[in-house]
Formats: structure tokens, C-alpha cells, sequence
């Protein structure tokens, strides 16, 4: 408390990203028939992973809003990588294969605001993070699903749906939560 | 086993399984999972469970890699365990081991910040009070005619406002009755890594991993 420059990671702020993170992991939840359902229709085309890339959007969002709402470092790993733990705990399809999600989709999101410095909390943070979380879940599918033994056609429809989903959920509506936010002159960040 | 080390253990094992193409350790890694399962007295409820949710991504994977991909059937085969490895490695620790027991051998033996373990522990046993929020949240806005879907940015934002209030309300709490943040803290219930605990996580990993040296179908 003497220390001007003290840590964002209180108590609090640590209670309050694992809730956002919780209830976020519980609204998508809700959802979850979206990804059954989807898979279902896709599959006797083939096409089941673009289930995967549609729902990205939903699935990485807890990275870019905690990030964007305790701004400090690590904020949006811990956000996005507690939101796959609570898929863990209420026992999701994915098993131990969400926690390694998360981990990806933790450090892909971090990454875009370590990328800016933590300072660029507008559209050009939020972007920066997208773009990191698409290219870098993205080139963990490759591996994980194997997506390197489809053709490049394939690939680059996955690739933009899966762009276009993380720009409607991480971008869009993230910015619409932060500006109803903002309106309310709430202030999250601060003690 | 020490529910830490159990944790590491799974996320390592899922992270090889990622980058390797065996789909006999696969099996191999299911069926060891489902016997430590099975002696630890899972329900049969879980047990279809564990069957038939995966079983969407699993065939999705399976058929889209048959029809497009230029690996052949039998990394077709692989996706297809991959899948049920991940689900099955992850349920040996889920089934097995709470939430609470994790967070206290994570702050005691791996040396975590406390206000991390604690702080997250309290946020996760709001779990149930959670998702009655979320309901009521919706129901409220029914109410007034409006629909809140998950991409409605207003079921967020009231959910971000409960979360405002209650971690307040949490860490104020956790500070009345004694918590401080960066304090060395004593134990009421003292968890320790036992030597049998470092055997089965080395024997556990060095066993997997001479199978993944030797066994390449």
C-alpha cells in the first residue's frame, strides 16, 4: 500500500477474473449443444472441424475480456486458462484435452496484449490479441487436430471461419460488454 | 496419488499424445485410464458419459481426415483416440480429485501465491450460486420481454457487475477472518509429496515414453 506502483494482482482482482472466467465458462455451457449439433450436421460431409472453427470465437473469449478489464500482464492467460478449467470441472467433452486448450488459447491471447506493451486498451490492442489468438490456436490445430493433411482450400476456409468467429466474439461483443462498462463508469481495473 | 502431481502428470501425458502419431499407446493410454477408473469405483453414468459426448468430435475428426485428409486411415484412426485419450487421461484426475485438495497441495508443495490458490478456490465453490445468477439473470430480463442470448453483450455485462460485488464481497470476507495477502501461512491440513507419489509420476511418465520410443503404429 506504501508502494505507488502496486500490483494489479490483489485478492480481489484474482476473485474477480476466476469469476468472469466462471461465468463465462457457464454461459458457453449453455451453448454446448451448439458444438454437438453442429458436429453432427457437418460430419457425413466431412466437415466437422469447421464446428470447431465456428465456435472458436466462443471459446477464446474469456482471454480478451478479462485482459481488457484487469489490464496488467498475465490477466488474460489466467482468464481464458481458468475459463477451460471450469469446462474440466463440469466434465466437458474434452477432458484433459481442454486444459491444454486453455493453456494455447491463454498464452495466444496474452500474447496480442504483450504485443502492445499492456498500454493499447482500444481496437488496436483488442485486434492484436485476435490476430494472435487465431494465428497461434490455429497453428496448434494443425498439429493437435490435424489439420497440415487437409488441402490449402480446406485450410484457408477453416482459417478465415475461424477469424471471423474470434472478431465477432472476441472483438464485437467483448468491445460492446467494455463500452457498457465504460458507460456505467464502473471502474474494474482499480481498487 | 498427490493431486498436483497427478494434474502434471495427465497435462504432460495429453501434450505427448498430441505430437505423436501411435495409435497404440493411445489405446494402451485408455485402457490404463479406464482401469484406474473402474478401480476407483467410477458410476456407470460416467462411464457413458465418458462414451458418448466425445464420440462427436472423435467421428468428426475421424470421417473429415478419411474423406480430405492425405494421411491415410490410420492417422484417421489416431484423431479418433487422440480424442478419447485426452477424455479419459482428463477423467482420472476430474473423477478422482476435488477442487479443494488441489488448490492446497498446489499453494503447500508447488509454492503458488497463496491469495491464487485461495482466491480461486473461493471463486470456484461459487460455482453452484453461479449458475444460479446466470438463470436468474436471463429470467429477470424475460420478464421484461427481453431474450438474453450468449451473444447478447448484456447477459455479460450483469454478470461482470455480480462479479464486481461478489469478489469484493469475497476478499473482504477472506480478510475478516485473518487472510493475508504474501503472508507465510501455517497448515490445519498439511499435504505432502510422498516418495510414492514421485514413483508413479517418473515410472508413470518413463513407461509412457519408452512405449512412445518403441511403438510406432
Amino acid at each position: 500500500m506504501e508502494n505507488k506502483k502496486q500490483s494489479q494482482w490483489t485478492l480481489r482482482n484474482i476473485i474477480l477474473i476466476a469469476l468472469i472466467a466462471i461465468f463465462t465458462g457457464i454461459i458457453f455451457w449453455g451453448a454446448g449443444f451448439l458444438y454437438t449439433a453442429l458436429t453432427v450436421a457437418l460430419t457425413p460431409m466431412g466437415m466437422a472441424p469447421f464446428a470447431n472453427d465456428i465456435l472458436m470465437g466462443l471459446w477464446t473469449m474469456a482471454g480478451p475480456l478479462s485482459g481488457f478489464l484487469i489490464r496488467t500482464y498475465g490477466s488474460a492467460f489466467i482468464g481464458e486458462f481458468l475459463g477451460s478449467a471450469v469446462e474440466v470441472f463440469m466434465g466437458g467433452q474434452w477432458g484433459a484435452g481442454a486444459f491444454i486448450s486453455g493453456l494455447v488459447q491463454g498464452v495466444a491471447s496474452e500474447l496480442g496484449f504483450a504485443l502492445t506493451g499492456y498500454k493499447k486498451y482500444n481496437w488496436v490492442g483488442l485486434n492484436a490479441s485476435i490476430f494472435t489468438t487465431v494465428v497461434v490456436t490455429f497453428a496448434w490445430d494443425m498439429i493437435k487436430n490435424g489439420y497440415m493433411h487437409y488441402s490449402i482450400i480446406m485450410l484457408l476456409g477453416l482459417f478465415i471461419t475461424r477469424y471471423i468467429s474470434t472478431f465477432i466474439f472476441g472483438g464485437l461483443l467483448t468491445k460492446a460488454i467494455v463500452n457498457m462498462l465504460d458507460r456505467s463508469h464502473l471502474s474494474v481495473s482499480t481498487n | 496419488m498427490n493431486p498436483g502431481l497427478k494434474l502434471f502428470l495427465v497435462v504432460i501425458l495429453a501434450l505427448e499424445v498430441s505430437f505423436t502419431q501411435s495409435l497404440i499407446v493411445n489405446l494402451v493410454l485408455i485402457g490404463v485410464s479406464l482401469l484406474y477408473l473402474l478401480l476407483h469405483r467410477m458410476s456407470p453414468k460416467q462411464f457413458l458419459g465418458l462414451i458418448f459426448w466425445p464420440l462427436f468430435p472423435a467421428l468428426g475428426l475421424f470421417v473429415s481426415q478419411w474423406l480430405y485428409g492425405d494421411a491415410g486411415i490410420h492417422f484417421a484412426f489416431v484423431l479418433f483416440t487422440r480424442i478419447y485419450a485426452y477424455v479419459f487421461l482428463g477423467a482420472t484426475f476430474t473423477i478422482t480429485t476435488n477442487i479443494t485438495d488441489l488448490s492446497l497441495t498446489l499453494e503447500q508443495d508447488f509454492k503458488l501465491p497463496s491469495k491464487f490458490a485461495y482466491g480461486v478456490l473461493a471463486a470456484f465453490n461459487l460455482m453452484p450460486k453461479i449458475i444460479s445468477e446466470v438463470k436468474t439473470i436471463k429470467t429477470a430480463a424475460l420478464m421484461r420481454g427481453e431474450v438474453l442470448h450468449f451473444w447478447t453483450p448484456t447477459l455479460y455485462f450483469k454478470a461482470i457487475l455480480a462479479s464486481i460485488q461478489w469478489s469484493q464481497n469475497l476478499a473482504e470476507a477472506m480478510t475478516s477472518h485473518g487472510f493475508v495477502e504474501n503472508q507465510e501461512r501455517t497448515h490445519y491440513q498439511v499435504i505432502r509429496i510422498t516418495a510414492m507419489d514421485w514413483l508413479l509420476f517418473g515410472g508413470g511418465l518413463i513407461i509412457v515414453n519408452l512405449m512412445f520410443v518403441f511403438i510406432h503404429y
